[in-house]
C-alpha cells in the first residue's frame, strides 16, 4: 500500500546566508501493507513527524521516493496531491484541528463538501459516522463546547468520512487524558477490523504503539527498530 | 466543492467578522457612490445642453450659406444623399405690414415653397397648409400682435412692462388679411394692397421669450412684390431680398453626414450635429476627468478591502492549513477568498447604485429651489435644468470598475492564502 524507499531529506536552520544543512530523514525504507496499524515511535527531533508530512504528500523528500497505492506521490503538482490525499488519505492530528466556526456535523461534512458530494448524500453518510463514533447527540455542538475526547472523535469521523484507504496520525491521543486516550484507542481498533482502514500513526506513547501490527522506531532521521506484534 | 457551498463557506466567514465586513463594505459604497454622483454631474450638465440646443432648433436640420458672390447648386445639392426637403426663405428689406379690421402688425414676410416647406414637415399650432398662392400660415403669435392703433400707442406710452393688448382674440383662421410694404425711410406706405387667406398658424416656438410674428407665403408672389416697388421707388436695391437656406434630413442620424457632404463641396454649413458633436467632444472630456477622480476614491477603498481581506487569510491561516491537509485545492482556497472580496464589491456596489439614484434625485428637486433661492428668482424650478444623470452605461461602468477592484484588492491576499504551508499552519496555536 505504501512504499517508502531511501528517502533523504534536510532542513536548512540558522540565519540566511549562514544556513547550517541538518538531516532529518537518512535513507529510509519500509513498506506498509493494507489493513495494518503501523507505529513510528521516537523520541522528540527523531524525525517522525517529517516523515509523516512526506508520506501525506505536505512536502517532498530531497531524495528517495514514496509509492501510494502506487502513485508516486514526488510526481504529483499541488492541485493533483490535494485531489490526492481527498481521496486516498485521512487525517488526525493531536490537537484535532477542527474548524472553530463549524459544528461537529459540519466539521465531518467538510471534506464531502470538498468532493462536491450533494447535500442530501452528506447528510445521511455524516448521520451514519457521527453515529459509528458516538457522537449522534452532539452534531449541532460547536468545538469549544465538546471535551477533548468528544473533538478527537469528530476528527476521526472527518477522517474517515471519505471512505480513505490510510489514515494518518500524528499523536492522536497526546491531548487527551487516559480514559480517553483507552476509548480513542478501542476505536481505531475497531474502525481498522471493521472497515478494513491502514493506520500509519507517529507517536512516543508506548501504549498508543501497542495497538499497532508493526512499530518502527526511528532516532536521528534513521529507522533503528522494527517490531512486530 | 459545489457552488452554493462556496457561497455558504464565505457567507459564514462574513457573519463572522459583520462589523469590520460592513466597514469595508461601507467604503466600498463610499467610493462607488462618489464615483456615480460626480460622473452624473457631467452626463446631467451634458443633457441639459444638448436639450437645449435641441429645443432651439429642428434636429434634422442643416443651414447652408453660399461663399462670398457665389450661389448655392440646389441641383447639386438634392443630389447629396438623404437630403429631403430644402427650405429657402426668401425676406425683403421693406416694412410688410398686415391688416386685419381696424388692426394692424408688421410681420416678418416670409416667401417660401409650400411644397418644399410640407416636405420638411413643417409643424402647425392649427390649420392647415395654403393650398393655392392666395393662401398664407402666420406665425403663433401674430394674432395676439395685431393691434389697433390706440392699443400700440398706449404700449409705446407705457412701455412693455405693463399689460401687453391681447389683440386679436377671435380664430385668425379663414380671415382675410392686406398687405402694404412701406420702404423704412419712407413716411407712407405703397398703394398696392393685396389680400390674403390665413390658413394655418405655426406651432408654439419651444422658447418662451421667441415671439413669431412671421408670415409664410408662396414664393410666386416675389415677382410682383418687387415689381412693386420698382414701380413706387428708384429702382431695386442691392441685397433688397435674403435667402437663407436650410436642408432637411429624412433623420436625425444622416444630419452628420449631409453636413459633411456639403462641406466637401465647399458651402459654409451649420446644423445641430455639429454643436452637438462639439459639446459631446467637451463632456467626453469632462466625463472622463470626473470618473478618474471618482475612481480614485474606488481604489482608497480598495486599500479596506485589501486590509480585510489579509486580515481574513492571516487569520485563518491554521483553518486554511486543515483544509489544504484534508484535500483543498489551492485553486479552490483563492476562489473562496475572492468571491469574498468580490461579495464585498458587489454589495458595495448595489448600495452605492441605489444611493446614487436616490442623491441625483434628490439634487435635481433641491438644487434648482437652492440656486432660486440664492439668486432670488422664482420659477427657476421650472426650467428643465437637470444636474445630475445616471444612465445605465454609467452604472455599468462604475459597477465594473467597484467590482474590480475590489477583486484586483482581493487578489493578493487570496494568493497567500493558496501559499500557506500546511506543515506551518497546523503548528499555529490554537
Amino acid at each position: 500500500m505504501i512504499q517508502v524507499k531511501q528517502v533523504n531529506h534536510t532542513f536548512l536552520i540558522g540565519k540566511k546566508g549562514k544556513e547550517k544543512k541538518v538531516p532529518v530523514l537518512k535513507g529510509l525504507s519500509f513498506d506498509v501493507k493494507q489493513g495494518e496499524i503501523v507505529a513510528i515511535v521516537g523520541k522528540s527531533g527523531s524525525g517522525k513527524s517529517t516523515l509523516l508530512h512526506t508520506i501525506a504528500g505536505f512536502m517532498s523528500p530531497e531524495q528517495g521516493s514514496i509509492t501510494v497505492n502506487g502513485q508516486e506521490t514526488a510526481n504529483l503538482n499541488e492541485t493533483e496531491r490535494a485531489a490526492f490525499r481527498l481521496n486516498n488519505f485521512g487525517f488526525i492530528f493531536q490537537n484535532f484541528q477542527l474548524m472553530p466556526g463549524l459544528t461537529a456535523f459540519e466539521n465531518v461534512e467538510l471534506p464531502l463538501k470538498l468532493k462536491g458530494i450533494s447535500p442530501k448524500k452528506r447528510k445521511a453518510s455524516v448521520g451514519q459516522m457521527m453515529d459509528k463514533v458516538g457522537l449522534t447527540e452532539v452534531g449541532d455542538h460547536y468545538p469549544n463546547e465538546l471535551s477533548g475526547g468528544q473533538q478527537q472523535r469528530v476528527s476521526i469521523a472527518r477522517a474517515l468520512i471519505t471512505n480513505p484507504p490510510i489514515l494518518f496520525a500524528d499523536e492522536p491521543t497526546g491531548s487527551l487524558d487516559s480514559e480517553t486516550e483507552q476509548d480513542i484507542l478501542l476505536l481505531i481498533q475497531n474502525l481498522n477490523k471493521t472497515l478494513g482502514v491502514t493506520f500509519v500513526m507517529i507517536t512516543h506513547d508506548e501504549e498508543v504503539a501497542s495497538i499497532a501490527h508493526r512499530t518502527f522506531k526511528m532516532r536521528d532521521g534513521e529507522l533503528v527498530k522494527e517490531d512486530v506484534l | 466543492m459545489l457552488f452554493k457551498d462556496q457561497v455558504d463557506f464565505v457567507r459564514q466567514h462574513i457573519k463572522k467578522n459583520k462589523l469590520r465586513v460592513f466597514m469595508t463594505v461601507l467604503a466600498a459604497t463610499m467610493g462607488c457612490a462618489f464615483l456615480i454622483v460626480l460622473a452624473s454631474i457631467g452626463f446631467g450638465i451634458q443633457d441639459t445642453m444638448r436639450e437645449e440646443i435641441l429645443q432651439d432648433q429642428a434636429i434634422t436640420e442643416v443651414e447652408v450659406y453660399p461663399n462670398e458672390n457665389e450661389e448655392l447648386n440646389l441641383e447639386e445639392i438634392k443630389t447629396v444623399p438623404y437630403v429631403g426637403a430644402i427650405v429657402q426663405r426668401t425676406s425683403m428689406d421693406i416694412m410688410t405690414s398686415f391688416h386685419l379690421e381696424n388692426r394692424t402688425i408688421q410681420g416678418n414676410l416670409q416667401l417660401t415653397d409650400i411644397k418644399e416647406e410640407e416636405q420638411s414637415n413643417l409643424k402647425l399650432s392649427e390649420g392647415r397648409l395654403p393650398q393655392n398662392e392666395s393662401e398664407i400660415i402666420v406665425g403663433y403669435h401674430f394674432a395676439q400682435n395685431l393691434w389697433t392703433d390706440a392699443e400700440r400707442a398706449k404700449v409705446e406710452e407705457v412701455g412693455e412692462e405693463e399689460d401687453l393688448p391681447k389683440g386679436y382674440e377671435k380664430s385668425i383662421i379663414g380671415k382675410t388679411v392686406s398687405l402694404s410694404l412701406q420702404p423704412y425711410d419712407s413716411e407712407e406706405a405703397f398703394p398696392e394692397q393685396w389680400d390674403f387667406k390665413v390658413v394655418g398658424v405655426t406651432d408654439n416656438p419651444a422658447k418662451d421669450w421667441i415671439v413669431d410674428q412671421s408670415i409664410l407665403m408662396d414664393k410666386s408672389w416675389l415677382p410682383e412684390l418687387t415689381g412693386a416697388y420698382e414701380a413706387n421707388e428708384e429702382g431695386i436695391p442691392e441685397d433688397f431680398t435674403y435667402t437663407t437656406t436650410k436642408i432637411y434630413t429624412s433623420s436625425l442620424e444622416h444630419v452628420k453626414s449631409v453636413t459633411k457632404d456639403l462641406k466637401d463641396m465647399g458651402y459654409n454649413v451649420y446644423s445641430v450635429s455639429e454643436q452637438l458633436e462639439q459639446i459631446d467632444v467637451f463632456f467626453m472630456a469632462f466625463k472622463i476627468g470626473l470618473i478618474f477622480v471618482g475612481t480614485i476614491a474606488i481604489l482608497i477603498s480598495s486599500i479596506g478591502i485589501f486590509n480585510t481581506m489579509t486580515m481574513a487569510v492571516t487569520e485563518r491561516t491554521r483553518e486554511i492549513g486543515v483544509m489544504k491537509a484534508i484535500g483543498a485545492s489551492p485553486k479552490l482556497i483563492q476562489r473562496l477568498f475572492l468571491m469574498e472580496s468580490a461579495w464585498i464589491g458587489i454589495i458595495g456596489t448595489v448600495l452605492a447604485v441605489v444611493i446614487s439614484y436616490v442623491v441625483s434625485y434628490l439634487a435635481n428637486w433641491l438644487l434648482p429651489m437652492v440656486v432660486g433661492a440664492a439668486l432670488g428668482e422664482d420659477g427657476l424650478e421650472d426650467l428643465s435644468i437637470t444636474f445630475s444623470l445616471i444612465p445605465w452605461q454609467l452604472v455599468v461602468l462604475a459597477s465594473a470598475i467597484s467590482i474590480g477592484v475590489a477583486m484586483i484588492s482581493g487578489w493578493r491576499p487570496a494568493r497567500k492564502a493558496t501559499k500557506i504551508d500546511v506543515i506551518q499552519a497546523l503548528r499555529q496555536e490554537l
